[in-house]
């Protein structure tokens, strides 16, 4: 038993420092440009926002009115019966905006560019595209994980914030359809609710969580050596990590916060 | 013998596959043909991997172009890289890229003041030397695999590399178009120095003016001379490889 707990802290040990070498590595390619491929790399980086980023819009827009709606519909009726009736604005910013909005982008990001990162460098291992690319003599982490990374980070951050937008604009909609809360009502709850620590704290969840993902999905993918059945395999380990990972990061960042 | 190109120093290794090991020490020459030769698993493959310095001997050095592969102690490649073409077994032509911005793609990484318009004209020149012009805009998935073995042997050629290793480059090519990357590799060593290493599993035309034929069996170098002298002297089970 003991064995086993030691073999399992070391993997751990060990997985986690493979992760931050990758993240490391791909910071000093970012701020250490070299003159060459830096074009190449932004081409890189600019299909990586589009695909993680604007992309994903669609279906974080969806995702979040329906949290917003649900989570007003919920406060708006549950919190007049104690006489809370005018914390519906402060309960969507602690709810959604501290940390549903952080984690739900991030798990929308992991099942979106996740997985399509860790299945397209999977694919690159076994198809020995990794390999050519080593051979020409261009570096992986600046032309292949280092405008991922950047890409995720970039996108995790602005869908975050609008997540948080939208989805204080559906409970919104709810107030005003469903419990008559007038717009400038509802918006000074949220206001008097929100502070720029909230705020700050939910863009460095972004960061954080979009470094993390990247980190995984690369590290997952590139874990990927001969076999094209390895592929789904590597796939899975990388969302299932990513997703504990988030929640990892979430309770060390916010608990500190309320002690 | 001329300066050397590559050295493979008492090079030992296991086989993957094989209960054999490799253990060979080879001499390759700055400007020679050296095709090598040999049955399946005997190391041939493993030779051109230790020379692009993919994989790191057991025991002994691989030197190529004064270059020791084992002083490489992270993964920012080496300028000795960018002196080598190499094209592998499998070709690993980058699948979200057509087949023009494959070839492209060294000169883009890497000759980044090099204009769009000579860049294109470069391209396009080695496309339509290998006869590759009418499949520019497809993706390696459209190809079949003699032109997916010609994209990455232009590729390879891009950079205008002073060695070229190729595993295998006839697979998948018909008779006519063997001959025309013979013409052109030979055409490319008389326009510049060029040390060209391929490794062949079976005599092809593509090896008829190689300057010497290195035959491998079981991982070690059953011979190593000029085509006629190894006819003349090989075991009657390898002439064939011989021609």
């Amino acid at each position: 038993m003991i064995e086993w707990v030691g073999r399992k802290t070391i993997a751990g040990y060990t997985y986690l420092a493979a992760l931050a070498t990758l993240s490391s590595q791909a910071f000093l390619d970012l701020i250490l440009p070299t003159r060459q491929g830096r074009r190449e790399s932004l081409q890189v980086l600019v299909r990586q926002i589009l695909f993680t980023g604007v992309d994903a819009l669609p279906v974080t827009t969806v995702i979040a009115l329906l949290l917003g709606i649900i989570i007003v519909t919920q406060a708006g009726t549950q919190l007049p019966r104690l006489g809370a009736g005018g914390l519906v604005g402060s309960i969507i910013v602690v709810t959604v905006v501290r940390e549903l909005g952080p984690l739900l982008t991030a798990f929308i990001v992991v099942g979106r560019s996740g997985a399509a990162i860790a299945t397209e460098l999977g694919n690159m291992s076994v198809t020995r595209e990794v390999v050519a690319l080593r051979l020409m003599g261009i570096p992986l982490s600046r032309f292949v994980i280092m405008p991922r990374m950047v890409g995720m980070v970039l996108s995790m951050i602005c869908l975050t914030l609008y997540f948080d937008v939208v989805a204080v604009l559906g409970g919104y909609l709810v107030a005003n359809a469903h419990l008559t809360i007038p717009f400038y009502a509802f918006l000074e709850g949220v206001i008097k609710a929100l502070s720029s620590t909230d705020v700050a704290l939910t863009a460095l969840k972004g960061l954080l969580f979009g470094s993390a993902v990247a980190a995984v999905c690369c590290h997952h993918g590139l874990a990927v050596r001969s076999s094209f059945t390895e592929v789904p395999q590597q796939t899975t380990r990388a969302m299932i990590n990513s997703f504990v990972l988030c929640l990892l990061i979430d309770v060390v960042v916010t608990v500190p916060l309320y002690l | 013998m001329n300066e050397a190109a590559l050295i493979l120093e008492q090079v030992r290794m296991p086989m993957l596959g094989s209960p054999h090991r490799l253990d060979v020490d080879l001499r390759i020459g700055a400007g020679e043909f050296v095709a090598v030769v040999g049955p399946s698993r005997s190391g041939k493959s493993l030779i051109v991997e230790l020379a692009a310095g993919l994989v790191s001997p057991e025991a002994g050095r691989v030197i190529l172009l004064g270059h020791d592969w084992a002083v490489d102690v992270n993964d920012e490649p080496s300028p000795v890289r960018l002196r080598l073409g190499a094209v592998l077994q499998q070709p690993g032509l980058m699948s979200n890229m057509t087949l023009f911005n494959n070839v492209a793609l060294p000169l883009r990484y890497h000759r980044a003041s090099m204009s769009e318009r000579d860049r294109e004209s470069a391209v396009m020149a080695q496309l339509e030397r290998l006869r590759l012009v009418p499949m520019r805009d497809r993706f390696p998935a459209e190809l079949n695999q003699g032109e997916v073995r010609r994209g990455a042997i232009a590729r390879a050629l891009m950079l205008a590399p002073d060695v070229l290793l190729l595993d295998d480059p006839v697979a998948g090519l018909d008779a006519e178009m063997v001959l025309t990357l013979k013409a052109y590799v030979e055409e490319r060593q008389a326009d510049q120095p060029l040390t060209v290493v391929a490794a062949l599993r079976s005599f092809s035309p593509f090896i008829e003016g190689a300057d010497r034929l290195v035959l491998l069996r079981d991982g070690r170098v059953e011979a190593d001379g000029t085509r006629d002298a190894l006819a003349a002297t090989v075991a009657p089970a390898l002439r064939r490889y011989v021609g």
